[in-house]
Parts: structure tokens; C-alpha cells; sequence
């Protein structure tokens, strides 16, 4: 027979609070397979050793795995009751279904005594309905919106996930109890009590909808029959009489409550809230504000809010704290003041201790300079295990048409990499922009004599591959599908392999020793240890490059650590391949900041040999005559050693021009190469490379996927252009287009142009014609309108050159010609020259000179733009392939059936 | 969810039964107006204002005229009227012509929830028109009664009989008032207040008419939305970014947000009501917005979210705090790798704000959650410090607190120079 205490005028069936979460209470819980119940009941099932009897998920039966053994799961309440006994309701159901729950609770167990309903967002009718009938089939209801209970003696949690992951944490045995309208608060309370010494009875988490079901008066009440409880907490917020009613019915003796209490209300901000934010119930209506709470209380204390700079101002019948980090102390006092002891030794302390922090260039006043400090345990572990993880990590996702590397930014139009505008990229030599490309970072100057030694050490070829272009070349293969059938033969060969088992195990090395910067000295005789396991030793002694290399490197001693080891260790040992080694060492050196500050991932730098070796590869490959040039010979042969330090952008402008560069020739090739590096991940060149990475596989043939994913339609219009401009200036003699005629002839030249233009689109237009043909790299759709125009990309170059003092005749003509069209009434503003006219004129005054001398013809030109276009891509793509390495998943690029369309 | 008024009230009433006077809108043609003045020999002229606004008369702001010109400067004085209430400086959307009824009793009726019984429960008196606070208790009573049956006739005579109204007031009232308990109801209503019901005496007898309206809706009783009111009655007080979150709103919460200084300058995530209390209390008039984003949301929740709170507040912002207490149930990885996601694309998008972040957390995947995020604001290089929830929230929360107001210095001091 259910007791119904008399002091209430309603029904409260939990007299004491040993029996809100008592050791044998029985549980079903209602939904028990949804997002939040198949996480926490697990949980709360193992914490309480094995107090769920069964769950119920409507239409689905199975079982709830749990540590302690699975928890069986019905379809139906009714077949719940058929094998099982249980006491108690958990409802995890959305709120509209709640109230149907709880019917049926009601309606098939009889013997149940209390409901714990964690759902929030219920409406106020369904929660006054669930009141009005749990009340006359006289069950006590916690929540909604409540995140439980626990009882810290017994080890028991019932409902949702107080405590969460580990409760152990915060259900800690003592003689606190805890009613809280916050369940993240009622936890974090348990959790401050600590540092004071005091462990807790019970918790409830009341939830703070309109309606509290089990409220302040019924909680004093069963924590003053509960002997393991000498004070009670309480966190309020606002909204609600549910205080003043229990504090009244202590005065005037309708409820017997003489334990300490004490008292956080929070909240006072609210008062000018007309719609509740956070917990539903806590807005305040008329006087029942937080500041009206807080008169209620300190009314009731006798005391006026404790203040943590006197602490002995409490009284026996406990004190109202204005914040909850002065909790602990002010439940210690309390105590003090009654001559009691804590429940143990204090655990911790509240003080401001970060786990984690950097200030950068901010340079914080003393007081705010907070060292990070370590953190407890178990965290510490968890921090520490971070710390030794180089590198970035991602979440994969499907990576189609999303690229962490490249973007257009929708106001300049601009495209980037890795936030950097390719107009900047312009102001870097190719060997510089092919490393940021992978690693996001720019090697310092003084690491470029030693990448250019990596990439051309590594654009050996053996000679199969030209022989493969020359065959694919003889039957008519384009350039870019001669340079892929190169680069499939690569595969991930024993080079690539290697080169990544040795920056793996460095990386590996650095961790082990927990090396914090490339600056701080480590043991280097401990290091050389570590590596013997990690580097198997060889017989290879060391060739000219290596000599070459460590004599370089020792210059570079002082300011790398990493470089000191491997040194020190070469020095002592013999290794498989000490060139490759001495490569991984000098791209480990390069990257481990960006690693450092997780800028890129592990994985990224363990493939930069690959990447490298087959961009090295590619750029000599591409060649118009690599086999012949004196400069390619040299490097491939390997002789003189000191060849092998030529700037790789020298190297490949010779590979494309077959000559050595003059004057400022390889500034403006630099600059097409940055300029052509992405458009984009839209790019289908991209979209080859991408695709082929979401199939799984090797590096090599994802350059391969990009190379088949490009052709002659890449740089129409600059083909287009090319042609105008030799059209244009067939009648003015040119020997060097880096000189300007006086100004006059060249606008003499584009009014001619304009004019002949003007007639021919006049003739065209009386025929009728509807196409005709439009004078390429002018105008744009997004940079017109004005009555003058500008791409901005165009503009920066033509200004970044002419500080540089390189000049281009036909660049000066293009900016002369918008004029004239404009002035002949071709155009109604003057257009701008576009990004594409940089790409023509630069790349026609690169030729002109051998276009000149016959030792190039048109179609040569067309050849030579396109393998500029593939080399400046090519290290755009790497970028997209190692951050779709990092980022992708397996098959990512499919097209959705629901995508894709039959054409009759 | 308030609205008041006649404008809506008086349809809302009509679907119960209950009767109310000839409304006409500002849009009321001179004739219209000349007619419903012709009725009673004049009539009511008052400013409609959207959301739960009161004390319109004692402010001035109704007008009872007599002639259409008296109307239309009513109209004219009182379309675009300011009104303070709760220290909010509100605007009227125009105006409403309400038919006078004259009355020998005007009475005040409220349903509601009471917190002390947890019951629904109903106020009344029959010396209404007046603020009801200023009514000594003897002429005013609060009764509770069972939701499952409902305001019954007898609560109405019992509460009268207690409150010795005069009995000729008692039958009508008897007879209507119950009537409000269905649309109370069936409608989604917290509370109904009608202040007053005029009694208009017809030939003998006495008939309620209810001369304003006020009600409060709960947003979790989807029906509300079976009163199909225009959405901007609700909308009209909510800022466009409360209006944008709010299209994320539901019924796991998560998304709840409210704007505190439109110049404030440190913009913070905060997980969980007790969190949202406190930490909104500490940072006042610093915070720009006061939020809940507890109740583990999910990672495209999260990101969608913060992505707003970004675009609309960051710049402005010195700190960035996110706080919370040990959290329970929340992910803490989701949730941060869905902030620091969106803060990522953010920076990518607009450049690298000058800020601070400050973050006090607990619950699952702390340091995974931690990590995430320190990994990215090393990339961006941009400045952070975490604390675990060994360090008291609202220690944290005073530590933004004192970094703001040193950023605040700093920026003044660049300033005048």
C-alpha cells in the first residue's frame, strides 16, 4: 500500500531520499534504442549493476549491448510485462509521444513507483496532464527535462545521463544531497563539492520546465527523513513558486525541515525576457524573479548572500551563495560553523588552471598570463597522448566537390590556395610553390639551395619512360597523355616506399623523443638509438650527392636539431639509401612546424618524396627535347654533384624552352606557372585527380587521373590570344618584346586593330552574321559595368611587373586596345584585359624570340602553352590529392543515382 | 509567444463563443468608421503593438472619440505611438477602431498555470479595468482545478459566491466564462487574460463583453500554430539573427538565443540553462548574445549555428567564450568540432578576426573535443586558453571577462594614437 505523507496536499510517495534511486529499484526504459538512450542507459545500466530490465523501442525487438550484459528490448510495453518486473520508467520518447508513454506505464504496471521523464521541449498541457494523472495513480514523476537522479551510496543512476560518461566522478559518497533545476549544474556542483571535502547523498535533477514534478518541498522532505543527509544544495533559477511554497510550509510547520541549506540562485537577467532561453520554466512572471527568489531564501536563512572574503558569516540554518563556484566553500563554512567534519580530504581546488593555451603575438598583462598547467588525471593522459600526435587530423567527409586546398573567392574572383591569391604565388620561384603546395608553408629562403637539390635528385628518370613518351608521341598522343603514360609507370615504386618509410620513422623519432621545436637541443646519442630500430642499417657507403649534402647540411647545423641527428647519425651508421635519407631529413626539417602547429597532416609529409619525385619527374618529362638539353643531361647524369643545386624553376624552363633563360625570363615563368596552379576544385583537372583518390589509389596514378582529365581545350583562350597578337604585330618589327616602342606606335597599332575590328564586326552584322569573332582575354563578366574596367588579378601583375621593371610589349598594346575599341565605338566602356591576356602576352614574349628565329612555329606554341599549363597545374592538383587524402572517403566522388540522367 | 490586443484577440474569441465588440482595422474606411461610431455614439481608438505589451491606458494610449475627425487624429497620433514596457521601447504597427461598450461592471479573467498547486487555475474579480495587483486580496481570488475535466461552471460560481459579486452578473459570467477553457485548451495557450470584460446590459439581463485580449502561447504545443496567425505577429519582436537560429529551433532545444547588447563584446557559446544563467549574468552588458546550445546537438546543428553566431557577431567581438559546465550528455568533440568548423570556413571567408578564445568545459571527449579545436586555432594563430572544469566556471567566465576589458584598453589606446 502506497504512504501519502499529510503534510502534503498532493500525493508524494518518496519519503526519504534513499528511495529515489534506491539499489533495487527495477527499470524499463521507453525508447531505449533512440540517439540519446543507446549512449547513456549502457552507461547508467553497468555504473548500477544491471538495474534495466528491459527497454522498449515501439516496432523493434533485439537487445541493448552494455558492458555488463545486454539489456533485451520489446516492441510493445505489454510484452515488457509479460517477462519482466519492474518499478520504474524511463522515458526518452520526443515530447509529443511522452504523455502516451506515461499512460501506458500507468496502464500496464501497477506496482510502478516512479517515472523519469528526460525529454525536453514537452508543452505545458502534456506535462499538467502527466501531473494530474501519475497523481491519482499516485507515482512520483522526475523531470521532464530532468537528467535523472543518482544516489552516490547506493551507486545507482537512474533516468539520463547524470555524471555523464563517468559517473563515478561525480556520484562520490558523502552527506550532501543535491536538487538542482539544471542537470549540467546538479554535476558540475558534485564535482566542485569535491574540492572542499564533500561527497554527495543524492542528486536530483529537477529539469526547469513550468511544471517541476518532483519539487524543493517534496526534495526537504525526504532529505530530512534521509539520516545519510546533513545539508541539502539547492540551484534555482527563475520562474516559479515552488521555493516560497516550500519555504512557507516550513514556517508555518506544515513541513518539518531543519538541515542546513545552501542556496545558488541565479538569473537576475532575466526578469527582462519576455520568451524563455535555456530552460523553459525559467522565466520569471510576476514576482517569482530571481530576485525574488533570493529574498525568499535569505528571508528564510536569516542571512544576507555569503561572501567568500568572510566565510564565518553563515548560519547553522545554512547561507545563499551568488555564484556556484562558491558552493564548496560556503558548505564548508556551514559546516564549520556546526562543528561537523567534511566527508574527506579535499580533491583539487577551483582555481583558474588551463589545460591548453597559446597567446601568439598577444602579449597579456602579467596578471592574465596564465601558464598552461597539467591537467588531472585522467585528462592529463589523454592530453599528452595529443601532444605526441604530429599533425592535423579531419573528419572525413565526402569530398566531391569540396576542397580544404583551393577556392575562388566570390568577391576578387581571385583563385587561392590555401588562402594565398595566385597573384601572390607569382612572387615565388616553382620550387618554393611546388613545397607550399603540399605543406601550406613556404620554405625559407635558405632551405631552397637544398629543395632544389631534393627535386632534381629526384627527377631521374630512367630511360623506359622517354622511350614510353616517344612511342605515345609517335602515335599522335597529346602532351598530356604522353606525360600519363609516364606517370602510371611510376606506380608507388621503391624510391616512394623508402623516401616514406624514412619521414616516417623520423616523424616516429621526434615523437619519441617529444620534441617540442627544431630549435631545442635532444639526446642525440638516445635519438641515435631509437633510429637504429627504426632505420635498418645497409651497405651503401655514401656518393658524391651525399658528401655534397652533408657539407651543405653542416652549415645548417646551428639552427636544426633534426638536421644535428641525422648527421650525428649518418655519421656512425650505414644506411639502406643515405641520399633518400638525407632527403627525408631535410622535407622532415622543412614541414615539422607546419606540423607542429597541426597545420598539415602526418600523412602529407610522410608522402612529400612521393609527391616531389613525381612533380620532379613531370617537369623534366614534359620537355620539348629533355633527352638533348645540356642542363637536363647534366642533372640526370648527376655530374658535376654541384648541378644538382640549378633552380628547379630554371630546370623546367629549360625543359619547356629547350634554352637557358634571359634576363628576367624566369620571373615572368614563374609567375604563369603560379599563375595557371588552380582555378579552383571545380576544375575538371582537379575533379581527375580527386576522383582517382576516392577509388583508392596509388599518388601516381592520381597525377595520372589529372593528366587524362586535361587537354587542348585547357588555355583556349590563350591560344586564341597568342594568334591575335602575331596577327596584331605581323607588320611591326619586334626583335625583343621586353622593349616598348615609343608610345605612339603601339597606339597607332591598337587604333589600326580597333578600326579593322570595328569594320569587320560591321560587315559581319550586315550579313547577318550572329557569331562573329570577339577579340580574345578582354572583358569579363563580373569586372564590367564601369565606364573603366579592371580585373584585379591583371591589374597586380601588370603593377608587380613593372616594379620588377619587365616589360611586355604586348601587354602594353592589350591595355592600349580596350581604349581604342572603346574610342572607335566598338565597346561602351572600356573593358578590362583579363587574367587570360597575362597568361598570352607572357607566355608569346617567352617565345618570341625562337618564333622568331623559326625555331618554333605556331603549333610548337600551342604545345608549349599547353605543357606551361599542365606544369603550373600539376602543383595546384598535389594539393588538391594530399587534401583529398586527408579529407575524403572511399568512393566519395560517385555521382548519387538520383543525380544522374537517361537521354533518349 | 504574446500577442495582445483585439485585433487578433477578437477572432481568436469568436472561434470560442465568447462575445466581443465590432473591431475594425486601420485600413477601416471613413463610412465604416462612421458607422461604428454611429452604433454607440463613439468609439474606442488604440495602437496595436505586437507582442505581450500592457498599461496602454494608463499611458494614454487609448482614445475614445466621437466623430470620425476625432477618429482619424486618434489614428494619426497613435499609428506609429512609442511605448515603454519592461524598459523596452516598443512601436505600434498601427491602429485598431473597437466598438464602446458601455458597462456597469467590468471584470478581469486569467487562466493560467499555477506553480504552487502545478494545476491549470483561473483569477478573477469583478472589479476589473484596473491593474490587479493594486486589488487588496479580499477582491481578488486564484482557484485551481483538475486539467482532465477542465473549468467547470461550478468554479465560476463557487469563486464569485466567494467574492460576493452581485448575483446579476453571476449567471452570464457563468455561462461564458467556461467557454474560454477550450480555446485555452485546445490552442496551445500558458495564458489567456481578458482585462476587462465589459457587462453590457441588454433589456435585463447582463451580457460579458471582452474589451482586450492578452495571451501567451507555448512554442512547445504545436497547436498554436491551429490559430494560423500571421508569423510576424511573433516574429516582429525577434532580431534577424533570434529570427535565423530560430529556423533551427527543435524539440531537443539547442538553439536557443536571445540578443543582450547589439555593441557587446564578447560573443559566447553557452551549453546548458545553468550555464546560460550564470554566465549571462557575469558578462551583462559585454555579452552580445545569451544562448543554450545545450542538449547534444548534432555536428550539422552546430556548425549551422556557430555559422551564424560568426557572420553576425565575431567581428565585433574581442572574445570568444564557450562555457559550460561538466557537461553530461553532450558531445563535447561534435559540438566543438562543429563550432571551430564553422569558425575555420569563417576565417577562410572573411580573414582572421582579432580575438580571443576562452573555453570551460567538461563531459564526454573532453580533450578530443579540445584537441580539435586547439588544432585549429594554432593554424589560424589565433590566441586560446582551456580550462577543464577542475577551474570554476565563473572564474572562467571573470577571465574573458578581464581579457576583454584589456582588449578593450588596448584597442582605445590604438585608437588615440
Amino acid at each position: 500500500m502506497k504512504q501519502v505523507d499529510n503534510s502534503f496536499s498532493y500525493f508524494v510517495g518518496i519519503q526519504n531520499l534513499q528511495d529515489v534511486a534506491p539499489k533495487d529499484a527495477r527499470i524499463c526504459v521507453m525508447n531505449i534504442l533512440g540517439n540519446e538512450s543507446r549512449k547513456v542507459t549502457p552507461v547508467s545500466h553497468a555504473f548500477s549493476g544491471g538495474n534495466v530490465v528491459a527497454g522498449v523501442q515501439y516496432g523493434r525487438s533485439g537487445i541493448l549491448e552494455t558492458p555488463i550484459g545486454d539489456i533485451p528490448v520489446y516492441p510493445r510495453l505489454a510484452q515488457v510485462i509479460k517477462h519482466h518486473q519492474f518499478d520504474t520508467g524511463v522515458i526518452y520518447l520526443p515530447p509529443g509521444a511522452v504523455f502516451h508513454a506515461v499512460t501506458e506505464l500507468l496502464h500496464y504496471n501497477k506496482s510502478l513507483k516512479r517515472i523519469v521523464i528526460v525529454t525536453e521541449k514537452m508543452s505545458v498541457k502534456d506535462q499538467l496532464v502527466i501531473r494530474e494523472i501519475c497523481q491519482s495513480n499516485q507515482v512520483d514523476v522526475f523531470g521532464a527535462n530532468s537528467l535523472g537522479v543518482g544516489d552516490s551510496w547506493n551507486k545507482v543512476r537512474i533516468g539520463g545521463a547524470l555524471g555523464g560518461d563517468k559517473p563515478e566522478e561525480s556520484l562520490l559518497k558523502g552527506s550532501i544531497a543535491i536538487h538542482s533545476n539544471s542537470g549540467n549544474f546538479g554535476n558540475t556542483i558534485a564535482s566542485y563539492l569535491k574540492t572542499s571535502g564533500f561527497g554527495t547523498t543524492t542528486i536530483i535533477s529537477s529539469g526547469k520546465d513550468k511544471i517541476i514534478q518532483f519539487g524543493i518541498a517534496e526534495f526537504l522532505h525526504a532529505a530530512q527523513n534521509d539520516k545519510r543527509t546533513k545539508a541539502v544544495v539547492l540551484y534555482v533559477e527563475p520562474g516559479g513558486r515552488y521555493e516560497q511554497e516550500a519555504l512557507n510550509m516550513i514556517k508555518n510547520k506544515k513541513l518539518k525541515f531543519d538541515k542546513p541549506m545552501v542556496v545558488c540562485v541565479t538569473g537576475r537577467w532575466k526578469s527582462q525576457l519576455t520568451r524563455a532561453v535555456g530552460h523553459a520554466g525559467a522565466l520569471a512572471g510576476d514576482g517569482d524573479g530571481a530576485e525574488s527568489k533570493e529574498k525568499w531564501f535569505d528571508n528564510y536563512l536569516e542571512m544576507n548572500a555569503f561572501d567568500p572574503e568572510k566565510p564565518d558569516k553563515v548560519g547553522k540554518k545554512g547561507i545563499r551563495v551568488k555564484s556556484i563556484q562558491h558552493i564548496p566553500i560556503a558548505v564548508k563554512a556551514v559546516f564549520d560553523k556546526l562543528k561537523w567534519n567534511n566527508d574527506f580530504k579535499p580533491i583539487g581546488d577551483l582555481s583558474l588552471k588551463p589545460w591548453m593555451g597559446k597567446d601568439f603575438e598577444y602579449k597579456l598583462p602579467i596578471t592574465l598570463r596564465l601558464p598552461v598547467v597539467e591537467a588531472m588525471d585522467p585528462y592529463n593522459h589523454e592530453i599528452k597522448k595529443f601532444n605526441k600526435e604530429l599533425g592535423g587530423s579531419y573528419l572525413r567527409r565526402k569530398m566531391r566537390n569540396a576542397s580544404g586546398a583551393s577556392r575562388i573567392d566570390p568577391k576578387t574572383q581571385i583563385a587561392e590556395l590555401y588562402n594565398s591569391p595566385v597573384v601572390d604565388l607569382v612572387e615565388y620561384p616553382f620550387e618554393s610553390n611546388i613545397i607550399f603546395t603540399l605543406i601550406k608553408e613556404h620554405p625559407h629562403q635558405e632551405d631552397l639551395p637544398f629543395v632544389n637539390a631534393c627535386l632534381n635528385y629526384l627527377s631521374r628518370s630512367e630511360d623506359i619512360y622517354y622511350e614510353a613518351i616517344l612511342v605515345a608521341e609517335q602515335n599522335n598522343a597529346t602532351p598530356n597523355q604522353a606525360l600519363m603514360t609516364a606517370v602510371s609507370m611510376m606506380g608507388n615504386n621503391s624510391q616512394f616506399v623508402l623516401g616514406k618509410k624514412y619521414i616516417r620513422g623520423l616523424l616516429t623519432l621526434l615523437t619519441e623523443m617529444e620534441v617540442k621545436d627544431k630549435f631545442t637541443p635532444f639526446d642525440l646519442e638516445k635519438a641515435s638509438k631509437i633510429a637504429k630500430k627504426l632505420f635498418p642499417t645497409g651497405k651503401l657507403n655514401q656518393d658524391d650527392f651525399a658528401k655534397m649534402m652533408i657539407s651543405e647540411l653542416n652549415e645548417k647545423i646551428s639552427k636544426s636539431n633534426i638536421i644535428q641527428f641525422v648527421l650525428h647519425f649518418i655519421k656512425n651508421n650505414k644506411l639502406e639509401n643515405c641520399n633518400l635519407f638525407l632527403i627525408a631529413a631535410i622535407y622532415t626539417d622543412i614541414a615539422f612546424q607546419a606540423l607542429l602547429l597541426k597545420k598539415i597532416s602526418r600523412n602529407t609529409v610522410e608522402n612529400l618524396i612521393t609527391f616531389t619525385g613525381i612533380e620532379a619527374r613531370i617537369s623534366v618529362l614534359a620537355g620539348i627535347n629533355p633527352l638533348k638539353n645540356t642542363l637536363l643531361k647534366k642533372i640526370r647524369k648527376r655530374e658535376p654533384v654541384k648541378i644538382l643545386q640549378t633552380p628547379f624553376t630554371e630546370v623546367a624552363f629549360q625543359s619547356v624552352f629547350d634554352r637557358p633563360p634571359r634576363d628576367t625570363e624566369l620571373q615572368e615563368f614563374q609567375a604563369l606557372l603560379a599563375l595557371t596552379l588552380t582555378n579552383g576544385v571545380g576544375t575538371i583537372s582537379a575533379k581527375g585527380a580527386k576522383e582517382s583518390v576516392s577509388a583508392r589509389n596509388n599518388i601516381s596514378t592520381a597525377f595520372a587521373g589529372f593528366m587524362s582529365n586535361t587537354g587542348l581545350a585547357h588555355g583556349g583562350a590563350g591560344f586564341e590570344a597568342v594568334d591575335f597578337l602575331i596577327d596584331a604585330f605581323h607588320k611591326m618589327k619586334i626583335s625583343d618584346p621586353g622593349k616598348i616602342p615609343d608610345a605612339f606606335r603601339i597606339k597607332s597599332l591598337s587604333d589600326d586593330v580597333a578600326i579593322q575590328y570595328l569594320e569587320y564586326k560591321q560587315k559581319a552584322k550586315a550579313e547577318g552574321k550572329t557569331s562573329y569573332n570577339r577579340i580574345p582575354c578582354i572583358n569579363h563578366p563580373v569586372f564590367k559595368g564601369n565606364p573603366i574596367n579592371t580585373d584585379p588579378r591583371e591589374d597586380y601583375i601588370y603593377h608587380h611587373f613593372k616594379q620588377l621593371k619587365i616589360d611586355n610589349v604586348f601587354w602594353e598594346f592589350y591595355h592600349e586596345l580596350v581604349n581604342s575599341l572603346f574610342k572607335v565605338g566598338v565597346s561602351s566602356n572600356v573593358y578590362c584585359v583579363n587574367i587570360d591576356a597575362v597568361i598570352a602576352v607572357i607566355s608569346l614574349k617567352l617565345m618570341w624570340p625562337d618564333y622568331k628565329k623559326d625555331r618554333i612555329r605556331k603549333a610548337d606554341m600551342q604545345k608549349i602553352g599547353f605543357i606551361i599549363f599542365l606544369l603550373g597545374r600539376m602543383t595546384g592538383v598535389s594539393a588538391e590529392i594530399s587534401d583529398h587524402l586527408d579529407r575524403g572517403q572511399d568512393m566519395d566522388c560517385r555521382t548519387p543515382v538520383s543525380e544522374t540522367v537517361y537521354v533518349v | 509567444m504574446q500577442i495582445t490586443g483585439m485585433k487578433y484577440g477578437a477572432p481568436i474569441l469568436k472561434l470560442s463563443g465568447f462575445p466581443v465588440p465590432e473591431v475594425l482595422n486601420a485600413n477601416a474606411t471613413l463610412d465604416e468608421i462612421e458607422k461604428l461610431i454611429h452604433k454607440r455614439s463613439k468609439c474606442v481608438v488604440k495602437p496595436v503593438f505586437y507582442g505581450g505589451v500592457g498599461k496602454k491606458g494608463k499611458a494614454g494610449l487609448v482614445r475614445i472619440v466621437k466623430s470620425t475627425s476625432e477618429a482619424l487624429q486618434a489614428k494619426h497620433d497613435l499609428f506609429f505611438a512609442e511605448h515603454s514596457f519592461h524598459n523596452q521601447r516598443i512601436q505600434s504597427t498601427g491602429v485598431t477602431y473597437e466598438e464602446f461598450i458601455p458597462s456597469d461592471y467590468e471584470i478581469y479573467f486569467n487562466l493560467n498555470v499555477c506553480t504552487s498547486s502545478r494545476r491549470a487555475s483561473f483569477t478573477l474579480t469583478h472589479h476589473g479595468g484596473v491593474d490587479i495587483e493594486e486589488l487588496p486580496s479580499v477582491k481578488i481570488i486564484n482557484k485551481s482545478f483538475n486539467v482532465l475535466t477542465g473549468l467547470k461552471a461550478y468554479h465560476i460560481i463557487d469563486a464569485l459566491s466567494d467574492l460576493n459579486a452581485p448575483s446579476e452578473i453571476i449567471s452570464p459570467l457563468v455561462q461564458f466564462l467556461p467557454k474560454l477553457w477550450n480555446l485555452y485548451n485546445d490552442f496551445g495557450f500558458t495564458t489567456l487574460e481578458l482585462n476587462p470584460i465589459r457587462m453590457e446590459k441588454v433589456g435585463k439581463k447582463y451580457f460579458p463583453v471582452a474589451c482586450d485580449f492578452k495571451a501567451q502561447f507555448d512554442q512547445d504545443n504545436p497547436h498554436w500554430k491551429r490559430l494560423q496567425l500571421p508569423p510576424e505577429i511573433f516574429h516582429a519582436n525577434l532580431s534577424k539573427f533570434e529570427a535565423e537560429i530560430n529556423q533551427l529551433r527543435t524539440y531537443q532545444g539547442q538553439s536557443d538565443v536571445v540578443v543582450i547588447n547589439p555593441k557587446g563584446s564578447i560573443t559566447s557559446f553557452m551549453f546548458g540553462g545553468g550555464a546560460n544563467s550564470a554566465a549571462t549574468e557575469v558578462l551583462s552588458q559585454k555579452a552580445t548574445i545569451s544562448s543554450d546550445f545545450g542538449g547534444n546537438p548534432p555536428y550539422e546543428k552546430m556548425y549551422q549555428i556557430a555559422s551564424i553566431v560568426f557572420k553576425y557577431w565575431l567581428k565585433q567581438s574581442n572574445v570568444l567564450l564557450i562555457i559550460g559546465g561538466k557537461a553530461n550528455n553532450t558531445d563535447i568533440f561534435v559540438t566543438y568540432k562543429g563550432m571551430f568548423d564553422a569558425l575555420r570556413d569563417y576565417v577562410n571567408e572573411n580573414g582572421k578576426p582579432d580575438i580571443y578564445v576562452v573555453s570551460g568545459r567538461g563531459g564526454p571527449n573532453l580533450i578530443k573535443g579540445f584537441t580539435y579545436a586547439a588544432n585549429i586555432l594554432d593554424a589560424l594563430e589565433i590566441p586560446y586558453k582551456f580550462f577543464g572544469y577542475d577551474s570554476s566556471m565563473i572564474e572562467v567566465i571573470q577571465y574573458a571577462v578581464d581579457i576583454d576589458n584589456y582588449l578593450l584598453e588596448k584597442h582605445t589606446q590604438k585608437i588615440s594614437l
